[in-house]
C-alpha cells in the first residue's frame, strides 16, 4: 500500500486500456483470447443477419469512424486532455453486436498495423472493450433509459452519460486486475492508479457521448439504433441553445 | 503514437527491397512475426536465456533485411515511450531481498526481475511486429489473413476500414478548421460541445458514406461474398523459414525445461 501514493502520478492515462506485448501472463491471455474470438465470431452473426450484403462497407466505415474519433483531444474537467474510448457510443449508435465487432476491429487494426497495443494482448484488450465497454455498456444505457423513460430526452442525456461513465470506469478496474492477475503490477498500486485516472477519463468520456448523441438525438434520431425508422424528427429545435 | 504513423501514412517504407526475407510469401512473414511475438510475450519471468535466444534471430533479421535503421528505431522510441510510465508500476513491490530503499520506496530483487523482463518483452515484440510492418504492406498483410484462414468478411471489414480511415480524418480536419476559422473555441466546455457536435456530423457523414460505398459495389458486381484473391502460397524456403522459427521458439523454451 505504501508505494501506491507515489506511483498515483507516473501512471499516463493515456496509455491505460491499451496493454501493450509483454505485461500479460500465458493463462490470462488465453482466457482473454477465447472470450475475445467467441465475440468476434457471434456478432459477425449477428451483424451478417441483420445488415446482409451491406456488412462490409458498413461496417467498414463505422469502424474508420470510431478510429478517427478516438484520435480527437479534447479538455478534460481536471485540466488534462484526454481521447474518446467509444465503446459506449458505438453500442448505442450501432447497437450492442454491430458495436461490440467494430470496437473490435478497431483494436485488431491499431494493434496489427499501428503497434498500438499488443498482440498476444489483443483478446484481452478487445475483452475489455469491446464486451464489458460496449457490450455491458450498451445494456446499462438500456436499462436505464427503460427505467427513466424511453422517449424522453431526460432518459437518453442520464443513460447515456452514466453508462459511458461506468463501462470506462469498469473496463479499467478489469484492466487492472488483469494485469495484476499477471504478476506484472501489484493489485493496491494497479487499481488505485486505474481507478484514480479513469474516475476523470470517465467524465470526459461521459461528457462527449452526451455531446455527440444530443447531436444526433436532434438532427438523425432514427441513427440511433432501436429507434424504428419511420420515427420523425420528434423536435427539431434550433442546434445552439444559447 | 498514431498521429506519429498518420503524418506520413506510410508504414511499408522497405517493402520493396530485395533480400532473402522479402522474397518469402507475405503469410510465411506473418506467421512467423507471430510465432516470435507469442513465444517471447508469454514466457514467464526471469528467464533471460530464452529471450537471449529470441533477441539473436530477432536482430538477425533486422539485419539481413536491410530496413532503414532510423526509421525503425524513431518508431520503438515513440512507441516505447507510451509503455515506458507504465513500467515504472512494475517496479516497486515487496517480494526477494530489499536491495535499495529510500524512505516508503523499495527496490526489491522480484521488483527488479519483473522491471528487466517486461521492458524485454515489450521490446522485442515491438521489434518484430515493427519489421513485418516495415516490409510487408497492409493490402499484402490482409492477403495473408485470409490464406490464414480468418473469416473473410471480418477480413473484408478490415480493409474496408483501413481505406477510409484517411478519408474520415481529413473530413473532421476540415470540419476542425472550419470550426476554428469561425472563433468556436471559446472556453473548455464550449469546447467539448463544438467537438461533440463535429463528432456527431462524423457520424451522420460517415453512415450514409457506408450506404453510399455500398451503392457503389453493388453497381459493381457485389453480391454480399468478399472476392478472395488468390495468394502465392510459398515453395521451399517457406517451408524452411517457417521450421526454423518453431525450432527456435521451441529451443528458447527448452532451456529452462530441467528445472
Amino acid at each position: 500500500m505504501s508505494f501506491s501514493s507515489s506511483l498515483f502520478w507516473s501512471w499516463q492515462p493515456s496509455l491505460a486500456l491499451h496493454i501493450p506485448d509483454g505485461f500479460l501472463s500465458l493463462p490470462i491471455s488465453l482466457i482473454t483470447w477465447v472470450i475475445a474470438i467467441a465475440l468476434i465470431i457471434v456478432s459477425l452473426n449477428q451483424v451478417q443477419g441483420k445488415y446482409q450484403e451491406r456488412t462490409v462497407p458498413i461496417m467498414g466505415v463505422c469502424a474508420a469512424f470510431i478510429f478517427a474519433a478516438q484520435m480527437i483531444n479534447f479538455p478534460i474537467p481536471g485540466g488534462t486532455s484526454g481521447h474518446l474510448l467509444g465503446g459506449t457510443l458505438a453500442g448505442i449508435l450501432l447497437g450492442p453486436w454491430a458495436g461490440a465487432l467494430v470496437v473490435s476491429v478497431v483494436f485488431i487494426v491499431q494493434a496489427v498495423i499501428f503497434q498500438d497495443g499488443g498482440i498476444t494482448v489483443l483478446g484481452a484488450n478487445i475483452t475489455n472493450m469491446g464486451l464489458i465497454g460496449t457490450f455491458g455498456g450498451y445494456y446499462l444505457y438500456r436499462a436505464i433509459r427503460s427505467i427513466i423513460g424511453r422517449d424522453s430526452w431526460r432518459g437518453m442525456a442520464i443513460s447515456t452519460a452514466v453508462s459511458a461513465w461506468v463501462s470506462v470506469f469498469i473496463a479499467s478496474i478489469l484492466t487492472a486486475i488483469e494485469l495484476a492477475l499477471s504478476g506484472t503490477v501489484p493489485l493496491n498500486v494497479a487499481i488505485s492508479a486505474m481507478a484514480f485516472w479513469h474516475l476523470l477519463i470517465g467524465i470526459g468520456e461521459a461528457l462527449i457521448t452526451l455531446a455527440v448523441v444530443s447531436f444526433i438525438w436532434r438532427t438523425r434520431p432514427d441513427l440511433l439504433y432501436g429507434s424504428a425508422n419511420s420515427r420523425k424528427v420528434v423536435d427539431s429545435r434550433p442546434l445552439v441553445q444559447r | 503514437m498514431l498521429l506519429l504513423h498518420l503524418g506520413a501514412f506510410h508504414l511499408d517504407i522497405d517493402s520493396k527491397q530485395a533480400t532473402f526475407w522479402h522474397s518469402l510469401a507475405p503469410r510465411t512473414r506473418l506467421l512467423c512475426a507471430l510465432l516470435m511475438v507469442f513465444a517471447i510475450a508469454l514466457t514467464p519471468n526471469g528467464r533471460w536465456w530464452t529471450w537471449a535466444i529470441y533477441g539473436l534471430g530477432v536482430f538477425g533479421v533486422v539485419f539481413f533485411s536491410r530496413l532503414t535503421k532510423t526509421v525503425l528505431l524513431k518508431r520503438i522510441a515513440v512507441e516505447f515511450a507510451f509503455i515506458g510510465t507504465v513500467l515504472l508500476g512494475t517496479l516497486f513491490r515487496d517480494g526477494g531481498e530489499v536491495l535499495w530503499s529510500w524512505g516508503i520506496l523499495r527496490i526489491t530483487s522480484e521488483g527488479l526481475t519483473v522491471l528487466g523482463s517486461v521492458t524485454i518483452k515489450a521490446l522485442l515484440s515491438l521489434l518484430t511486429l515493427n519489421i513485418l510492418t516495415l516490409t510487408t504492406s497492409v493490402p499484402a498483410l490482409l492477403n495473408a489473413l485470409t490464406a490464414l484462414r480468418v473469416p473473410p468478411l471480418l477480413v473484408a471489414t478490415l480493409a474496408s476500414m483501413y481505406r477510409y480511415i484517411g478519408v474520415l480524418i481529413k473530413e473532421f480536419q476540415a470540419m476542425r478548421k472550419a470550426a476554428a476559422s469561425r472563433n468556436l473555441a471559446r472556453n473548455n466546455v464550449w469546447q467539448r460541445f463544438v467537438i461533440g457536435n463535429m463528432i456527431g456530423t462524423l457520424f451522420i457523414r460517415t453512415f450514409e458514406r457506408g450506404e453510399r460505398v455500398y451503392q457503389a459495389m453493388l453497381a459493381r458486381g457485389y453480391q454480399g461474398v468478399p472476392v478472395v484473391e488468390k495468394v502465392p502460397s510459398g515453395g521451399r524456403r517457406d517451408v524452411f523459414v517457417l521450421t526454423f522459427t518453431i525450432v527456435l521458439a521451441l529451443l528458447g523454451q527448452s532451456i529452462y525445461l530441467p528445472h
